[in-house]
Order: structure tokens, then C-alpha cells, then sequence
């Protein structure tokens, strides 16, 4: 969280450059004073200036919301598409629908247009707000049916490798979408699930389970995430 | 033209130290636009981010916006 130090010649002015400096409402700054400072006698004399540390509050995730709306409209502003974003603030992060009729192509191939406005919303407004804010876009709720897709997924591979008796491994995948998998499959006594790969190429493999089979089991518990 | 010049703009500006010298001009030929960035140096690093997720996060909205103005769109970050 980045704090400054100003010194200017009143506290007004002080107070003004940082509101200025942090891009933040004086409501939203922490302001320390470390001197008031002095005109001194005839403001030559013995003039002191006035000192203050600020920093910027733990904004609460409504103000995250509503600066993180503002910046995803802004920038749907120049993509030449009429769009409404809605912000909804929730328990561990800000969650942003876009509403237009030309949604597919903001979501784009496997959501890749999505994911990246919300990672570039997330930088800025983390940026911005000095704290890790984390941000979900959304358009046509394609994230619950992105969600539901990769469960159907995991439990058609799953039933594969059973009877198959072979592991199996899903395409490559991100972080969240892994996540998703690995969870699919969590109360699967037959399967275990293992991520395999490095950065880009990181995937999922699916192995089966033999009941009763010693070494395996004992493997299954043990290396489960 | 003038969005895919102003949209790469206005993110490299919320993302930069000095939004002031972030400097985008664009190329335009039949099909395809080149959008030149530039920056003060120690924002470089800020704009493209690490490994250039920012940079390519960048490109993948630049070619949504393209696409739907029927164009290519290369983003040149200048050094």
C-alpha cells in the first residue's frame, strides 16, 4: 500500500496534492498530520510548512464495485459496441455483468476476451486503490455456463476413465478452470485428479482408483491436490 | 479508426506512472491498423506487465474491437 509524505506551505494545500497524487477523494485518504506549519511573521519570517502523511483507506469492496464499473464502461466506451455494465459487490470479490446484444464477441474464443478485461479491470483498479481487488467479468452469464460445461466435462471424462481403467488428461486449461474440474471430481471415490504441465500447458489428468488396490489407494490420499 | 487508437489509450494510461506521456499513434493501411505505443521508459515495464500479460490482455481486447470494425489490428509497443 503506497503512504506519502507531503509538505506544502498550508494543510489545504497539502491535503489537495495528495488528493491529486493518489487520484482519491479526500474521504477516502488517511490523513496523518505531522505539522501544521506557519505563516511565520508577515509570511517571511519563521515560516514553517505543513507536513502530512497520508494513505489510502481500506476501500470497501462498494467502492471497489463502483470505481471498477466505471473503469470497464470507460473502456467498453471505444469498442464500438453499445454495452451497460452492473456491479455487484460481493463477499470476496467485484463481480461485473456487461449487457449488450453483441456479447459473443466480447466474450470471445473460450472467454479469452472477457478474461482479459477482467484482468486489466483488476490491475487497474488494484492500482489505483493501493489493495488486490479481485474481479470477475461477466457478460450472458457465461461463467455459470462456462462452469457447468467443465463439470459435465469432468464427469464424462471421469466415467471414461473407469471404465477405461486408464488416466486421462483434459485439454490445457487456466487456473480457474482446473479449479473447477478438480472440484467436479472431489467426492469421486473411483477417480483422483492431478494437475500436470507447466504455465500455458498446465492440465488435468484424471487417474482411476482400484478398489482394494494397495499402492494406489495409499497414492490417491496422499497426493490428491 | 480514431476507437482502436483512443481504446489502447485509455489502458495504457490507468495502467501507467506518468498517464501524460503515454503516446499512441496509429498506422493505418487497407486492412490492417498499427497502433504504435510509447511511453516513459519505467512505464514500459508497467504497461506490457509480467510476461506481457498485460500487453497480450491488451491485444486480445484490441482484436475484439478490430473484429468488429472488420479490421486486423497490431499493437507495437515502442521502446
Amino acid at each position: 500500500m503506497s503512504v506519502l509524505e507531503i509538505e506544502e506551505k498550508s494543510l489545504e494545500e497539502a491535503i489537495r496534492v495528495a488528493c491529486e497524487r493518489l487520484k482519491l477523494p479526500r474521504e477516502l485518504l488517511e490523513i496523518e498530520i505531522i505539522s501544521k506549519g506557519s505563516s511565520g511573521i508577515f509570511g517571511i519570517v519563521g515560516a514553517k510548512k505543513a507536513k502530512i502523511r497520508v494513505r489510502p483507506k481500506v476501500p470497501s469492496f462498494e467502492h471497489a464495485a463502483e470505481r471498477a464499473k466505471e473503469v470497464l464502461s470507460y473502456i467498453l466506451e471505444y469498442v464500438n459496441l453499445p454495452t451497460v455494465v452492473e456491479a455487484e459487490a460481493r463477499d470476496d470479490h467485484v463481480y461485473l455483468n456487461i449487457v449488450s446484444n453483441g456479447s459473443g464477441l466480447l466474450i470471445g474464443k473460450k472467454g479469452q476476451t472477457l478474461t482479459a478485461l477482467q484482468y486489466l479491470v483488476s490491475r487497474i483498479i488494484s492500482k489505483e486503490l493501493g489493495r488486490n481487488i479481485p474481479v470477475v467479468v461477466d457478460a450472458e452469464n457465461y461463467r455459470a455456463r462456462r462452469e457447468k460445461s467443465l463439470q459435465d466435462l469432468a464427469r464424462q471424462l471421469s466415467a471414461k476413465v473407469k471404465r477405461l481403467k486408464k488416466p486421462i488428461a483434459t485439454g490445457p486449461m487456466n487456473a480457474q478452470d482446473r479449479r473447477i474440474i478438480h472440484l467436479a471430481l472431489k467426492d469421486e471415490p473411483a477417480v483422483k485428479t492431478k494437475s500436470k504441465g507447466e504455465g500455458n500447458m498446465r492440465r488435468v489428468v484424471i487417474y482411476p482408483v482400484r478398489a482394494g488396490g494397495g499402492s494406489s489407494r495409499n497414492n490417491s490420499r496422499n497426493s490428491n491436490r | 479508426m480514431k476507437e482502436l487508437k483512443k481504446l489502447v489509450e485509455v489502458i495504457a494510461r490507468a495502467l501507467a506512472e506518468h498517464p501524460d506521456k503515454v503516446d499512441v499513434r496509429e498506422i493505418e493501411g487497407q486492412n490492417t491498423c498499427v497502433i504504435e505505443l510509447r511511453a516513459a521508459k519505467e512505464d514500459l515495464g508497467k504497461i506490457i506487465g509480467r510476461e506481457g500479460r498485460n500487453a497480450h490482455a491488451i491485444r486480445t481486447i484490441l482484436n475484439a474491437a478490430a473484429t468488429k470494425l472488420r479490421k486486423r489490428a497490431v499493437l507495437e509497443i515502442i521502446e
